[in-house]
């Protein structure tokens, strides 16, 4: 559980604002993250989505992209390989094969991971679809990589 | 002095035998309670596609996945064994493995042709020796299965299914049922039912009540959800999701069983070697005793005989 922190910053010391949103990001290994945040931004299948405090509720497709946090002026982001969120009672539920700190993110392995998917040969739908889908993850994550603060 | 000596020789090497088991019950029990706690927090992610699926439910369950179509002939099954990689773990692989021959000779029976993988060294040499030797084998799964790599297999097992290379999936493993029970079990993930999807939605009716904030709603009032893009191709894409927690969640339930089976027999060996080590000394004792004893009888044999 070295990596993982989960209600760590309860509230805002500042201003003893309480934040009112949760979110939870879910992996199959284990929960990653569990706090009170201000706003979430969720990299839906086709495009961004911010969400408030008291949105109504939604059940969504993730793409590849970047999921960041804010609370109390600070974000923490994460890139996020795929999946569904649920956004219900101000309880954002990210539930994802994997999750990543931006800060983890190699940059050029990314970059090189790209150019390879770019060069792969496709000979039928199938594979079209596969290339697309693995261009679009490597494009993802070195738009994250290079992106971090 | 000579039979007494191979007791004490022999004593001295059972002892021995219990510290190693006794340590290697202690390893097992500390693993145990790791491979546990991993299964319990990869939990959460299982009751949360199955609130998913159960809210997908309230608006409309028809769905068409290619993972759900049952065929009508079976052509090709792929079995895949889960055993361990190390042994002294009592009858767990044993049981596995029984099962799975069961499951094989069933197959035959139907002149089934039947693809065989195997996980785990047990296995792979079980069926080796057996003259029909797996024809994919791994060994990376240890009692800490990373997801990414059941990923990787689930993505390969899909493929199969999709292109009909396969038409049916078992999974010979043992099912973690509690702490004090587990039991070797044949489980057919491909082709899925659309309830096996939702499966999970049982055991969340049973799981205690969570403190999980989302899980408290009253079931009577569906949430008015709003569905991005729409909910038929979300539950689409949960199928494959839900195939993979399932695989894994095999790997993570085997994970659990081997290490308390490997506690339980060590326990078992610990005790045995307590109990030897009592009978060997009580033995001892006695040789000792009877050789005294003659000694005795010879002096005064010899005093006799001076008189």
């Amino acid at each position: 559980m070295a990596t993982a922190d989960i209600h760590e910053n309860q509230t805002d010391k500042k201003t003893g604002h309480v934040p009112n949103l949760r979110c939870v990001v879910v992996t199959p290994e284990r929960t990653l993250f569990d706090n009170l945040v201000e706003f979430v931004a969720l990299p839906l299948f086709d495009g961004e989505l911010g969400v408030l405090p008291g949105r109504s509720p939604l059940i969504g497709r993730l793409g590849f992209g970047e999921l960041r946090t804010k609370v109390a002026g600070s974000a923490r982001r994460y890139f996020v390989d795929g999946g569904f969120v649920q956004v219900r009672d101000n309880v954002v539920t990210v539930l994802t094969n994997r999750a990543t700190p931006v800060e983890n993110v190699n940059t050029e392995a990314a970059a090189r991971e790209l150019e390879s998917a770019k060069m792969r040969k496709t000979t039928n739908e199938v594979e079209q679809a596969e290339k697309t889908k693995s261009v679009d993850r490597a494009r993802a994550l070195v738009r994250a990589g290079t992106h971090k603060s | 002095m000579a039979k007494a000596r191979a007791i004490v020789q022999r004593r001295q090497s059972v002892q021995n035998i219990k510290k190693i088991t006794r340590t290697m019950e202690l390893i097992a029990t500390a693993r145990f309670k790791k491979a546990l706690d991993r299964a319990t927090e990869a939990e959460a992610y299982t009751r949360k596609i199955a609130e998913i699926v159960a809210d997908l439910g309230t608006t409309s369950l028809e769905v068409t996945h290619p993972l759900l179509q049952a065929r009508t002939e079976v052509k090709k099954a792929l079995v895949l064994v889960i055993t361990s990689n190390r042994g002294l773990a009592g009858g767990y692989n044993g049981n596995v493995l029984r099962a799975a021959t069961r499951s094989l000779t069933d197959f035959q029976t139907e002149s089934i042709p039947v693809r065989l993988e195997v996980a785990g060294k047990r296995g792979i040499n079980f069926f080796r020796f057996r003259g029909t030797p797996a024809e994919v084998s791994y060994t990376n799964f240890e009692d800490r299965p990373q997801f990414d790599e059941v990923n990787a297999l689930a993505d390969s097992y899909i493929a199969m299914f999709v292109s009909g290379k396969i038409d049916r999936l078992d999974v010979v493993h043992t099912r973690f049922v509690n702490a004090a029970k587990q039991v070797a079990f044949v489980e057919t993930l491909l082709p899925m039912s659309a309830a096996n999807v939702g499966e999970a939605i049982q055991s969340v009716r049973q799981a205690k009540p969570t403190t999980s904030v989302a899980a408290t709603k009253p079931k009577g009032e569906p949430v008015p959800y709003e569905f991005v893009p729409d909910s038929k191709s979300i539950l689409e894409e949960i199928v494959p999701v839900s195939f993979k927690v399932r695989l894994f969640k095999c790997f993570l339930d085997a994970a659990v069983s081997e290490q308390i089976a490997r506690m339980v027999a060590m326990r078992g060996a610990t005790e045995n070697a307590d109990a030897m080590v009592k009978s060997l000394t009580m033995l001892y004792n006695r040789a000792r005793q009877a050789q005294i004893t003659g000694e005795l009888a010879e002096i005064i044999g010899g005093a006799a005989a001076l008189e």
